[in-house]
């Protein structure tokens, strides 16, 4: 990997019917505020990906435009090989774009377990599956799930009693239900202790490994982003300045100026 | 002000949380036999005499009153979107029963056809356009729209202007005792229902975070439009029979605003977000309100203001709200854990 900023080789290589998201050109203002200018990014079927970059880059901001939350002022955004751009939110993530918040955002009223039921996608929108009582089929996944992720015994306990830890394990676990084409995950690190850290790596790799799970990420974790990441990206002042694997990007001094403030 | 539910030694000692958590897990499971059992002893009264006079009336009107708040909480419990215009879909639905009643002289079923039908378009067409917003916009919109419609039956002459409708040749109480109470029993075990589905844990996910709502893919106006609309049903319904159980409608008892509140303050009191609470609270308050009306004239809505102020501080969520958060304590029993309010965090699996 070169220093160059706008070289997207590793993109490049993977062939084009697997690109599960891109982004091209994408810029949103606010007022005179250029919070992304100009990004491309490329996410394809199976990969993690890292997005990472000092506080005020625009990554959320990105992650809002590519999911709805916010309408670029220009760019396209492209999933699963159709142009998003302009559809809702909720369209878009019915589409298959599932999405983990910064904050970790749950349903605190409900029990863990209706969480779960709801982010199954197997209900849809039709009035027979919305009128309808989760199955056995679904409920014996759901309790896979919680007990996959070690919240088996808290299945009944509303969900806003638990640990901000255990929340984020609930999120995550709702995300394995929905099983989305891509999941966009706003720093998953942040805010978890050490231990459960280290379980949240394995849950992400094996959903990786095994569900071959598209995965799109913020960190600031530095280490986590490292240790997890296939390829990252790097934003800093709304602008794209490097992309590459995780080696690469530890010694790419664009990266290394903007983290210490010289760009 | 304190959320905590009363840990007092005697109410353990009568009610230990793990009985009461048992006894709501029965519940539970057996709600549509409770829903029968009740429709069953409601029915009994007129069985054993009560066929007329002062207590059917107060009888019919707590039914009455429990159809209201457990149509305002489907809206403001489940979904999370407080109305203070639900009382607007009464009026419709009373003024409708009543013009083809008394002016194109069709019978009471099919009147209530109409009227439902009317309510129905009534709350898609403001439904969605009040429920794109939020809070205290939404509360004051609706507020305003019950005002608005109020103001408008006032001004025309189908309805009688101000002076209202007066309705004669209409059925015996015991007719709208019964069809109370079975419009009460079903719209019990249509929401009964509903908070075991899919649709339900969408509205409970709108009223805890809409907008991780709409990231997971739900189009929550379409959701929350669809409540709006099933709220309306049933309160148009109560209020088409109510125009000919009162004999009298005018603008004033139709949308009135001050049932509107005492509706919300039921809700409160039994417990929002469940389908015992606003019967129950609907039952409580209006046994209370009844006996300060026929005991200390004109103070009514002074207990109503004090009713909400104790409630709100001393008892948010309701009496079925407070006790189930009382017996989920048994959770950190299990766990050996200390007793813990409803809003303490469980840690002890992190």
């Amino acid at each position: 990997m070169s220093n160059t900023p706008e070289t997207d080789d590793h993109a490049a290589t993977a062939t084009a019917d697997d690109t599960v998201l891109r982004t091209e050109g994408i810029t949103k203002r606010f007022g005179g505020l250029t919070a992304v200018n100009e990004v491309d990014v490329e996410v394809h079927e199976g990969e993690i990906v890292g997005l990472i970059g000092p506080n005020g880059a625009g990554k959320s901001t990105l992650f809002n435009c590519i999911t709805g939350t916010l309408t670029a002022d220009e760019g396209r955004v492209t999933l699963q090989g159709e142009d998003v751009t302009d559809w809702p939110e909720y369209k878009i993530a019915r589409a298959g774009l599932g999405r983990m918040f910064q904050e970790t955002r749950i349903f605190g009223g409900m029990s863990v377990r209706k969480n779960l039921l709801l982010a199954a996608q197997e209900g849809g929108a039709d009035i027979g599956g919305l009128l309808r009582r989760p199955d056995d089929s679904l409920m014996e996944r759901t309790n896979e799930l919680l007990e996959y992720v070690d919240l088996g015994g808290l299945a009944d306990t509303r969900a806003g009693r638990l640990s901000f830890g255990q929340q984020k394990l609930i999120e995550f676990a709702m995300e394995l239900m929905a099983e989305p084409d891509l999941l966009l995950m706003d720093e998953p690190a942040g805010g978890i202790n050490p231990t459960m850290l280290e379980n949240l790596i394995d849950y992400i790799r094996t959903a990786n490994d095994e569900e071959e799970a598209t995965i799109f990420l913020i960190e600031h974790n530095m280490d986590f982003v490292m240790e997890i990441a296939d390829r990252i990206y790097v934003l800093a002042h709304g602008e794209r300045i490097a992309t590459g694997t995780p080696d690469e990007i530890q010694n790419n001094q664009h990266v290394i100026d903007a983290y210490l403030g010289r760009e | 002000m304190s959320t905590d539910p009363d840990t007092s030694g005697l109410l353990r000692s009568i009610l230990p949380p793990k009985r009461l958590d048992r006894l709501f897990d029965l519940c539970g499971a057996h709600g549509w036999k409770l829903i029968g059992a009740g429709a069953v002893v409601g029915a009994l009264p007129p069985v054993f005499g009560l066929r007329e006079g002062y207590m059917m009336t107060v009888l019919s009107e707590m039914f009455l009153f429990a159809i209201l708040a457990l149509s305002w909480d489907i809206v403001g419990g489940q979904t999370g979107y407080p109305s203070f215009g639900n009382m607007a879909f009464f009026g419709i639905g009373g003024y409708a029963t009543a013009i083809l009643v008394k002016d194109a002289a069709v019978s009471f079923p099919i009147a209530m056809v109409g009227a439902v039908v009317a309510v129905l378009v009534f709350a898609a067409i403001n439904g969605l356009i009040v429920l794109r917003l939020r809070g205290h916009y939404f509360a004051i919109a609706t507020l305003g729209i019950l005002l608005a419609i109020q103001q408008v039956t006032r001004n025309l002459d189908i309805t009688g202007g101000a002076s209202g409708k007066i309705l004669f040749d209409v059925p015996p109480g015991i007719v709208f005792y019964y069809f109370f109470l079975a419009v009460l029993v079903v719209e019990m075990a249509v929401v009964y229902y509903l908070t075991q589905t899919r649709f339900g844990f969408i509205l409970n996910a709108i009223r805890d975070d809409e907008g991780k709502a709409t990231a997971m893919g739900f189009n929550t106006t379409y959701y929350k439009t669809a409540a709006w609309m099933l709220a309306a049903l049933f309160t148009g319904l109560a209020g088409g029979a109510y125009g000919l159980f009162n004999t009298f409608l005018d603008p004033q008892t139709a949308y009135n605003g001050a049932w509107n509140v005492e509706l919300i303050a039921m809700a409160l009191m039994g417990g929002t977000g469940t389908v015992a609470g606003p019967v129950i609270g609907a039952f409580g308050l209006h046994t209370i309100i009844e006996y300060v009306e026929s005991s200390f004239v004109g103070w009514q809505l002074v207990l109503l203001g004090v009713a909400i102020i104790v409630t709100v501080i001393r008892f948010p969520k309701g009496v079925v709200g407070t006790l189930r958060a009382y017996a989920n304590e048994m959770d950190y029993y299990e766990r050996g854990g200390m007793a813990a309010t409803d809003d303490e965090e469980v840690t002890t699996d992190e």
